[in-house]
């Protein structure tokens, strides 16, 4: 089996596994009394965020090793996790505020968490924009790895701006020292939802990789001709 | 017991969002690998 086919059926067992948690979160899953069933957004957009997170620090990670190893493939695998972090970072950004609403009664406020999870989503634009605004791939690489080392330096910030400044974000519920403050039905439907995204973030990343390997090798068969 | 409040329709505009999203990228990357 390919590359490319791998990726694919990772990707078809993620969106099968996430229908599976659509099913399970809004039919066997309990309601939370106070914020009604607005809370079981919970399920999408704090997996969303984590892997949000995780995708920016291995760009960061693979940066780090390409700037000592020079390694194309890390670079191939930086492009593709900061692609895919990009699509997470937008449904954390739109399924945020859909919760905002009726919880906080508002869209949006400059909050810390927010507002440094907005300047994140901007990151990886920005990672993404000077990707393509750069020809020579060596160069490429080597800007990339920089600002995706700068862009997972933020993520720690992300994480723990609800302690440094503890405004309308709620503090972590799960992820924290102590034991999770959630009932164990709801936390179940929770590491479903985070197996779910796992997958998906694994079955994407598999794709854009294929993707980046089969690009590099028409180019190079083109100056190989050319 | 007071009464839970009615957020469904929230509820229901983050789930469909979601699947757009991750539709429309499966599609894109789908799309983009098929090419010669």
């Amino acid at each position: 089996m390919t590359l490319l086919n791998r990726g694919r059926l990772i990707t078809l067992l993620g969106l099968a596994s996430l229908a599976g948690v659509y099913v399970r979160a809004l039919a066997f899953t309990p309601t939370e009394r106070l914020q009604g069933a607005a809370q079981k957004i919970y399920y999408l957009h704090v997996p969303a965020a984590i892997w949000t997170e995780t995708a920016m620090i291995l760009v960061g990670v693979a940066g780090v090793f390409y700037l000592f190893l020079h390694d194309a493939r890390l670079d191939r695998f930086a492009a593709a996790s900061a692609e895919v972090g990009t699509v997470f970072a937008t449904i954390v950004l739109t399924t945020g505020p859909i919760w905002g609403k009726p919880i906080w009664g508002t869209w949006w406020t400059w909050d810390a968490r927010l507002t440094s999870m907005l300047l994140l989503f901007f990151l990886y634009v920005g990672y993404l924009l000077l990707r393509g605004a750069v020809a020579d791939p060596e160069l490429r690489a080597r800007y990339s790895a920089v600002l995706g080392i700068c862009g997972a330096a933020l993520v720690p910030f992300i994480h723990f701006s609800v302690y440094f400044f503890p405004t309308l974000h709620p503090q972590p519920i799960i992820l924290k020292p102590s034991a999770p403050s959630l009932p164990w039905s709801m936390l179940v439907t929770w590491l479903y939802a985070l197996a779910a995204f796992t997958l998906l973030y694994i079955g994407f990343v598999v794709q854009r990789y294929a993707l980046s390997l089969a690009r590099d090798a028409a180019g190079g068969a083109e100056r190989a001709h050319g | 017991m007071a009464d839970v409040p009615l957020t469904g329709g929230y509820m229901v505009a983050a789930y469909v969002v979601t699947a757009v999203i991750l539709l429309a990228y499966t599609l894109s990357l789908y799309l983009r690998t098929r090419r010669p």
